[in-house]
């Protein structure tokens, strides 16, 4: 796959940053870490927004410097390139929208579309983010969640080569959210360039997310896949311990029970739906390919499959690898066909149930998990 | 009643508030977006006026503008006339006295637009002039607003410095303000009522216009 390098290293006072990954060159790449971590800091370094809001006070010390896109250099501080922002092909969705509350959102659509020379399908985007009605409106008469999606058609129209979106969601009420959620994955399924997308939300994490850039006081400390990414860095889910994710289509919708199943290397295993939303639309629907988290701490491990039990999924597994925690309790890694479990047990059972690497046994966990 | 001293008035304020549009657009631009150490400087200077009393700033500008003094030296390169006790001199003292009048409410206005939104148009393509032209001005209307009508109307309102780089030249440098006091001073108070309530009258209306206008152009944000 064709990688985006990024290189960046720059100090404020005491803080630095020192940013040296990659991300793919299409779909979405989330830059995740706790406020503070420097990720709008990386962000407008690479949009050339220079580091801050507010003016260049607070303007980052650029020592090392190294991004190109599409075979132009941004910055390179060997050759003294540094791009202005509006020489750079890079669309920003700002958390506040940032909309121009002169100009109509007809207007603010047309601003970079037409700065940028750009052939794009005006009327297609129009009509996939549904602004059809709201063009002759002003800003200040659209919800959050309107805006938001114009501030997004506004930055797609535009033509670039790299868009960011920074917390485009965090401004808005939960509802708006999971309105907005579909439109943003709706961009990704057609979008050939790559979106950096800064998020500290797991739940967005998990249902956007193609590639993870872990971010930690001012450094990306580790990049990859969110299935991979989940199960060597518990830095995911801090609070509910080490998680890990299992992929599968869509089998069958048992509404009454609230259930789905969903096939997972060839096991069918049944999972909370999400709540159906309010105009009857079910959120999935057979066939959709599914993402659910879990959590290495609901899953128990079993010799044999046990038969009277509330636990509706039980798996056969293979231990992988046994990982002592700090707690004292013991991270088993297992393989369910090409794809990772995680379990906590204690101390104890892993002496009684004598467990090893490689030996087989079953796997149960309920049917509550996180779901894309 | 004669008209030359309200001609002259009305000269003299519509061309120190163009100068002032002019000479005060990018100053108060520098200012709303400087973080240089020297901008306190540059922004208490611009606010002297509103502080000395003007004879004070009156004083020092007859010595510069005289002959020997730095702008007048400057300006007998070009020119044969002496700028004290000259319309070009009116306008120079006007300009520097209605200074803060107009830089003020610019640069109040050019902050409220704020950085953010000139990120987002940079990120869209828009060079800085571009942005300062279709995002800054139009959402600045406001300020424009306020500036034009209160340099204009200091600048109608002025005596002090006029009397003192202008004297009371009929026809030449005589304004409003300096006509009321004469006939004041010689006990003509039917004149001076008619100069007098007219200026009132006028004032009042410019405001009025203003404000109304202000509510009906609203910045939306």
């Amino acid at each position: 796959m064709k990688m985006l390098q990024i290189f960046y290293q720059a100090h404020f006072n005491q803080f630095k940053l020192q940013v040296d990954c990659s991300i793919p060159s299409q779909g979405i790449s989330v830059l995740f870490g706790e406020s503070g971590s420097g990720k709008s800091s990386l962000l407008n370094l690479i949009a050339g927004l220079d580091g801050s809001d507010s003016g260049e006070q607070h303007k980052l010390h650029v020592e090392k410097a190294r991004f190109s896109l599409n075979n132009t250099v941004y910055d390179d501080t060997t050759q003294e390139i540094n791009l202005k922002p509006w020489q750079r092909k890079i669309a920003y969705v700002f958390q506040d929208n940032r909309l121009f509350p002169h100009m109509t959102v007809l207007q603010n659509i047309q601003f970079g579309y037409n700065r940028r020379n750009s052939t794009l399908d005006q009327q297609a985007l129009i009509k996939q983010f549904k602004i059809n009605d709201l063009l002759q409106h002003y800003p200040q008469q659209l919800s959050g969640g309107q805006k938001q999606r114009v501030s997004m058609v506004r930055a797609l129209l535009s033509n670039p080569d790299l868009l960011i979106m920074d917390e485009p969601l965090a401004a808005l009420d939960y509802n708006s959210r999971q309105q907005l959620l579909p439109y943003i994955e709706s961009i990704h399924q057609q979008l050939t360039i790559p979106v950096l997308y800064v998020s500290h939300d797991i739940k967005e994490v998990l249902r956007l997310a193609d590639y993870i850039v872990l971010m930690q006081n001012g450094k990306n400390i580790a990049q990859g896949e969110l299935a991979e990414l989940c199960v060597s860095q518990p830095l995911l889910t801090r609070a509910e311990g080490p998680s890990f994710i299992l992929q599968g289509d869509v089998s069958a919708l048992l509404v009454d029970e609230g259930l789905l199943q969903m096939q997972c290397e060839g096991h069918e295993l049944l999972i909370a739906a999400p709540p159906a939303k309010s105009d009857d639309k079910q959120p999935v629907k057979i066939g959709d390919s599914l993402r659910v988290l879990l959590y290495a701490k609901d899953v128990s491990l079993c010799l044999s499959p046990a038969d009277n039990s509330s636990i509706l999924n039980v798996v056969p597994v293979r231990i992988e690898e046994i990982k002592q925690q700090a707690s004292g309790k013991q991270l088993l890694l297992c393989a369910l066909g090409q794809q990772r479990l995680l379990a906590t047990i204690s101390q104890r059972s892993c002496n009684t149930l004598q467990l090893e690497v490689g030996k087989q046994l079953y796997a149960q966990f309920k049917a509550t998990a996180m779901i894309k | 009643m004669e008209w030359a001293p309200i001609l002259i008035t009305l000269k003299l304020a519509a061309i120190t508030t163009l100068i002032l549009l002019v000479l005060g657009t990018p100053l108060a631009w520098w200012l709303s977006q400087s973080q240089h150490r020297f901008k306190v400087i540059i922004e208490s200077v611009v606010a002297l006026p509103l502080v000395l009393p003007p004879t004070v700033l009156g004083f020092y500008l007859l010595i510069a503008l005289s002959p020997q003094g730095f702008i007048g030296e400057f300006w007998s390169l070009f020119s044969d006339s002496t700028l004290t006790f000259s319309f070009s001199g009116l306008v120079i003292g006007s300009v520097i006295y209605s200074m803060p009048f107009v830089v003020q409410p610019l640069q109040a206005s050019f902050e409220t637009v704020g950085r953010p939104l000139q990120q987002a148009a940079w990120s869209l393509g828009a060079s800085r002039l571009d942005t300062f032209r279709h995002i800054v001005l139009p959402l600045s209307s406001r300020g424009f607003l306020v500036a034009i009508t209160l340099g204009f109307a200091h600048t109608v309102g002025e005596f002090g410095v006029v009397l003192m780089i202008g004297g009371n030249i009929p026809e030449v440098t005589q304004v409003l303000s300096i006509v009321i006091y004469d006939h004041v001073e010689v006990l003509e108070y039917q004149q001076a009522h008619a100069y007098a309530a007219g200026l009132l009258t006028f004032s009042f209306l410019v405001l009025l216009i203003t404000y109304s206008l202000n509510k009906k152009f609203r910045v939306r944000l």
